[in-house]
């Protein structure tokens, strides 16, 4: 203690007119999600703009409001653009209130890594906040930081306030596919439970701990709350980030498992429940809509479009919430209507109608075109004649004369579309794809006439990770159908690296944490399906952190003991975080084989430890190893691939024995349908050579080979 | 540790800031805290900008006039257009302008100090009939909030020389305080409303510069000031421009710190025994105008809460006489026991009562955001409809306003002055129904035309020789609608 004292003293001393302690904000400037594809192909997330402004600048507002010092900015992809963003504006100038605005840049693939990242850096010296690069919200802070300090002060457990807005049954910016659900004591405002309810489940039944209700005067049960991802942390938090490695997910993972073993680490979360300012993330496109709307209706003010956030700006109201900024070319009998956002330099024609519209600047509207409910971003041009109805049209794609665009619609960064076509609202049109083995790369695609119509450019929009595609369209429209389950299967479970399991985004992990296991035939208990998550990721974590296999085989054992799960479980866990991890290797470059030949020799007693049918002639269990491991690869980019040098590998390290191989080519289940038949095809020529090997032996000597059983 | 409180950004730490920073981050700090809107209200925006515009002055290096005045026209140009609809800023900046060209303008006839040319002085006979001054050519399209964007394009019009005044003869030069120069000829002066910015004079004399009188505890480093100045300028004409404007601004903070103090003063001869006056919002020009009365006179008074913008306020004011809401900016200033404390009645009433009590009320007092060219007014909302009321019952409207608000921005496009504020304090944001399917607007403010209004008061005395017995009629005006125009003689534009 005492040389705490002393220190403080010196902090003191040296800036007697600053405050003890600045207060630290950390910006996950990227959520590691897709959920904005395909824009964020091209651009990072929080720089698409937001009723025309960078959804960052928001964010740095909320920060700057709150009498934030020093800001640590997360980049994942693009960092570079948001770097040249953050450099040229007002933020990092002189007169910014931010004493510091540090730029990180790591290589996480989940905010659970950027966390750990950060515990790492030892960056942050008190309490801090952490918030996302896409909050909007003119929340004065200070209320919850005295309540946050105050708690803290009593009790040193207390190490996060997370900072809810009230919202009642139905609203439009609260989260649509889920609702979180909080279980808080209001006397103490602490959280003592957290459930994420997919509502697609239409489930309605929450698990308490029977304790909580006997040792709680009171308890809430509250689902009407927006969780705007704004927390104050201690460093503790990041601490039990850091023991936890598992942990990706802010809430689904890290706050529901430590409110979960309140009786081992004794820590507890709070609450901060607002009942008036305005709050909200802008996390999915549905929630772009409806921010937007909330900005341009002034529910968010003073951050609407008229107060001119950004340097150079110059919109004014004008009745009915219409906002115009200087130099709008307006023709004489064109109709501009309520709750719309027009841009500097952008021409609309004659006889156009523009209604409920965010319209970006330098856009060319022509004449007798109808625009309602869109977002159409800078430099966009729409002929003659066209109707666009609730759809995104981003930077200077344009689309031509006749066309009808329909709700939901997606038009990216360039694309083109000709004359007289009609997009339906299904579509993401895009000009570029990712190249999966570059990581960010993008190269642009061949245009896709179908679609785009003579003279268009831009294909439609394949996500390599295929979930979602419906979500995100369906989304925009405000009454989409609830997202529905389409045939996963374990392969999501790869795309967690990429996209991991957000707390907002809970179906995505519900998906590759349970349905996607369930889906591939089980009927395990909910008990069970967490041992798939558990155990998947405790592997997976382990083998990029390079565990012995001992070690880990340890703690699996483990895990499968405490929840009773069988063989067939524990070998599905080996199979996906096996098969994620050379995914990931090969990813960053390695060659497959080597990839394969780490993973697999390294850890090669983990496969033996889950099979046991080495002494029998049915060798179930080497067959069900190979069909989880099919079914595993089978949506996977190069799947038929690692499924043949996996096989070759095992057979080689006697893992797999040469019978197992050739029943499982026989079982009927591994070419069940066309996908499986297409991975496992290159194996073919695997099974065909140990065919000739076995009967060759089999006629040679084949004693000898019992001789070796 | 404790004292670790965060406290968000505000009036008060942005003048404890500007002690430390550079003039440039300042002005930008004063921009976004503007837009942020955590300087809002005539008020904190007046206190702000004349102790950024002091810092302005004091960091310009140079003696060039012309040079500072295009700094500080620059400087408040950027500041308008952060919040056109906060108009008190842009008043500021053209009372520092005049301020300049003053002193300039002094040096230039400083060898004569009262040789002032009689163009100076006499106003165009318009004037004197009360009617409104010739317009400059340029004010029919002169919205000041365009200028936000549009840069004044006719400024060239007025060279920046300042010794050019007297050109532009029909405009009055901005007597200011102690800038100013007793009229040789006090007749017109008197009887112009222009007068309303000199200070009285005690004797137009020759020797004696002005005596300034913005605050009555000013007055003696005033006059030392200027015999100062004077040897200043008998020591051959070095003119300390950046010291002497700089004096100017601090005596217009002054002035802003005791507008309300003198506004007061004059609440003995408005308000009397028994009357029941009618007020709203939290203003504290109002509350110490009753209160000054109050130790005199009984009265009922009457609030209209304004709910939703001001009622926290306005409830905090009357129960504690603190304004529950405000930052602990003005520290101080507005700590004071409630009306109730000194046997006033006081009865809270909300917005909508107030035609149904009309009938009944002797007297509305109003406060005010701004008074405009025109006379109108942009007060809280809710003013609007109490005007209205108090026409149709003829009850007298007046409105207590500093000199400070008085604004040359002639209201053409009445929306572009109201400022709309949060939605979400109409309807409660939680109700997703409401918010999804009906358009909330929420006007901060009213419009108030000019012939609602009966009298105004000010804090400035229209010129008199003898301040203590007449100052109340000459304080305040019926018709203060050729004031703003001419107010500023060259800075309309910015």
């Amino acid at each position: 203690m005492p040389p705490k004292g002393k220190k403080d003293q010196g902090k003191g001393k040296s800036g007697e007119e600053e405050r003890d302690e600045p207060l630290q904000a950390v910006i996950l400037a990227d959520p590691f999600e897709t959920r904005f594809s395909p824009f964020t192909l091209e651009h990072p997330r929080c720089l698409l703009p937001l009723a025309n402004t960078p959804l960052i600048e928001y964010t740095f507002e909320f920060l700057a409001n709150a009498g934030v010092e020093e800001v640590f900015v997360y980049c994942g992809a693009h960092r570079d653009q948001v770097e040249d963003y953050i450099r040229a504006s007002k933020w990092s100038a002189k007169s910014s209130p931010f004493s510091r605005l540090e730029l990180i840049q790591s290589t996480s693939y989940s905010i659970g890594d950027a966390m750990r990242d950060l515990d790492s850096r030892s960056l942050l010296v008190g309490d801090f906040l952490l918030v996302y690069g896409d909050v909007v919200s003119n929340l004065p802070l200070e209320s919850a930081l005295t309540a946050h300090r105050a708690r803290r002060a009593k009790d040193k457990n207390a190490i996060m306030t997370m900072v809810l807005r009230e919202a009642g049954a139905t609203h439009r910016t609260k989260a649509r596919e889920t609702s979180p659900v909080f279980v808080i004591d209001p006397q103490k405002d602490r959280c003592l439970n957290f459930e994420q309810m997919p509502n697609r489940d239409q489930t309605h039944y929450l698990s308490i701990d029977p304790e909580l209700l006997s040792t709680h005067q009171e308890l809430e049960i509250r689902q009407d709350l927006i969780d705007c991802g704004i927390d104050i942390c201690t460093p503790d938090v990041l601490a039990l980030w850091s023991d936890n490695f598992d942990f990706q997910a802010p809430r689904k993972g890290f706050l529901h498992s430590v409110l979960k073993d309140y009786e081992l680490n004794g820590k507890t979360f709070h609450t901060h429940i607002i009942a008036d300012h305005y709050a909200a993330r802008v996390r999915n496109l549905h929630a772009y809509d409806s921010v937007s709307k909330d900005i341009v209706a002034r529910w968010a003010y003073p951050l609407c479009p008229d107060s001119n956030l950004v340097q150079g700006q110059s919109y004014r109201l004008q009745k009915g919430n219409v906002y115009k900024e200087e130099g709008v070319i307006l023709a004489r009998d064109c109709v501009i209507g309520s709750k719309t956002v027009v841009g500097r330099g952008t021409s609309i024609g004659q006889q156009s109608v523009i209604t409920n519209s965010i319209i970006g600047r330098n856009c060319q509207i022509g004449r007798n075109v109808k625009i309602d409910g869109a977002y159409i971003w800078d430099y966009a041009s729409i002929g003659d004649g066209s109707t666009v109805t609730k759809a995104i049209i981003a930077n200077e794609a344009s689309i031509g004369r006749r066309c009808t665009v329909e709700a939901g619609a997606l038009i990216s960064y360039g694309v083109s579309i000709g004359e007289g076509m009609t997009i339906r609202g299904s579509h993401r049109i895009t000009r570029t794809k990712r190249r999966r083995e570059q990581g960010e790369d993008i190269v642009r695609g061949d245009p896709d006439p179908a679609i785009v119509g003579q003279n268009g450019d831009g294909f439609e929009f394949q996500d390599s990770d295929l979930d979602e595609d419906d979500e995100l369209v369906d989304n925009l429209v405000s009454e989409g159908p609830i997202y529905n389950l389409s045939n996963e299967s374990i392969s999501t479970l790869n795309s967690d690296s990429e996209a991991p399991t957000d707390f907002q985004l809970p179906q995505r992990h519900d998906r590759s944490a349970t349905s996607s296991f369930l889906s591939v035939g089980s009927a395990d208990s909910q008990h069970a399906a967490n041992f798939d998550h558990d155990a998947s990721s405790s592997i997976y974590d382990s083998l990029v952190d390079g565990t012995e296999s001992a070690n880990i085989q340890l703690e699996l054992t483990a895990l499968r003991m405490s929840t009773n799960a069988s063989d067939h479980q524990v070998r599905r866990a080996v199979v996906s975080s096996f098969v994620k991890r050379i995914t990931q290797l090969t990813k960053a470059g390695e060659p497959l084989k080597a990839a394969v030949a780490q993973v697999f020799g390294l850890h090669k007693e983990l496969v033996e430890r889950c099979i046991f049918d080495k002494t029998s002639v049915l060798k179930s269990d080497q067959v069900d190893f190979l069909l989880l491991l099919q079914a595993d690869l089978c949506h996977k980019e190069n799947g038929d691939a690692i499924l043949l040098s996996v096989a070759t590998k095992l057979v080689e390290l006697d893992a797999l024995e040469e019978l197992g191989v050739l029943q499982w080519w026989e079982d009927g289940k591994s070419s069940e349908n066309e996908d499986l038949e297409l991975v496992r095809a290159k194996t073919g020529s695997l099974v065909e050579f140990l065919r000739l090997e076995s009967e060759e032996e089999e006629s040679g000597s084949g004693s000898e080979e019992d001789a070796d059983e | 540790m404790q004292g670790a409180t965060i406290q968000a950004p505000g009036l008060s730490t942005y003048l404890k800031s500007l002690k430390n920073t550079p003039v440039d981050a300042s002005v930008e700090h004063f921009i976004s805290l503007l837009k942020r809107r955590q300087i809002r209200n005539s008020r904190p925006c007046a206190i702000a900008t004349t102790a950024l515009l002091l810092r302005v002055v004091a960091e310009f290096k140079g003696r060039d006039a012309a040079k500072l005045i295009e700094r500080i026209k620059q400087v408040g140009r950027r500041l308008t257009s952060a919040q056109p609809r906060e108009v008190v800023v842009g008043n500021i900046v053209r009372r520092v302008l005049g301020l300049v060209r003053e002193v300039v303008d002094e040096h230039a006839d400083g060898q004569t100090p009262n040789g002032s040319e009689p163009g100076h002085m006499a106003p165009h006979p318009q004037h004197d009939s009360l009617h409104r001054p010739a317009l400059h050519s340029s004010i029919s399209t002169f919205s000041p909030l365009r200028h936000a964007v549009v840069e004044p394009t006719h400024a060239g019009i007025y060279p920046d020389n300042a010794s050019d005044v007297s050109e532009h003869s029909r405009r009055p030069p901005l007597l200011t305080s102690h800038t100013s120069y007793a009229p040789t000829s006090a007749a017109p002066l008197v009887h112009s409303l222009f007068g309303l910015f000199s200070q009285p004079a005690d004797t137009p004399s020759n020797t004696s510069t002005p005596t300034g009188q913005a605050s009555p505890n000013g007055k003696s480093t005033l006059t030392a000031l200027n015999l100062e100045r004077l040897a200043d300028l008998h020591r051959g004409q070095s003119l300390d421009l950046k010291g002497e404007v700089m004096e100017g601004i601090r005596e217009l903070q002054d002035e802003l710190e005791t507008s309300d103090k003198q506004i007061a003063e004059v609440a003995l001869e408005h308000i009397h025994a028994n009357e029941i006056i009618l007020t709203h919002t939290a203003s504290t020009t109002v509350q110490k105008f009753l209160m000054f009365a109050a130790r005199k006179r009984s009265f009922t008074v009457v609030h209209a809460e304004t709910y939703p913008h001001d009622h926290t306020a306005t409830h905090g004011i009357l129960l504690t006489g603190k304004k529950r809401e405000a930052n602990p900016d003005d520290d101080g200033v507005d700590k004071w026991k409630p009306l109730t404390d000194v046997g006033i009645p006081v009865y809270v009433i909300p917005d909508s009562h107030v035609f149904a009590i009309m009938s009944r009320v002797n007297k509305v007092i109003l406060a005010t955001h701004t008074v405009l060219a025109n006379g109108g007014l942009v007060a809280a909302a809710g003013a609007h409809m109490i005007a209205k009321a108090a026409k149709e019952h003829q009850t007298p409207v007046v409105v207590l306003s500093g000199v400070y608000k008085l604004s040359p921005v002639y209201p053409f496009d009445i929306d572009e002055l109201i400022e709309h504020g949060d939605a979400g304090s109409v309807v409660p944001y939680d109700d997703g129904d409401f918010v999804d399917k009906v358009d909330v607007e929420n006007p901060l403010y009213d419009y108030v035309p000019a012939d609602l209004v009966d009298l105004y008061i000010t804090n400035l005395i229209l010129a008199d020789t003898h301040p203590r017995t007449s100052t109340a009629s000459l304080r305040t005006t019926t018709a203060p609608k050729i004031l703003p125009c001419s107010h500023f003689p060259k800075e309309q534009a910015l």
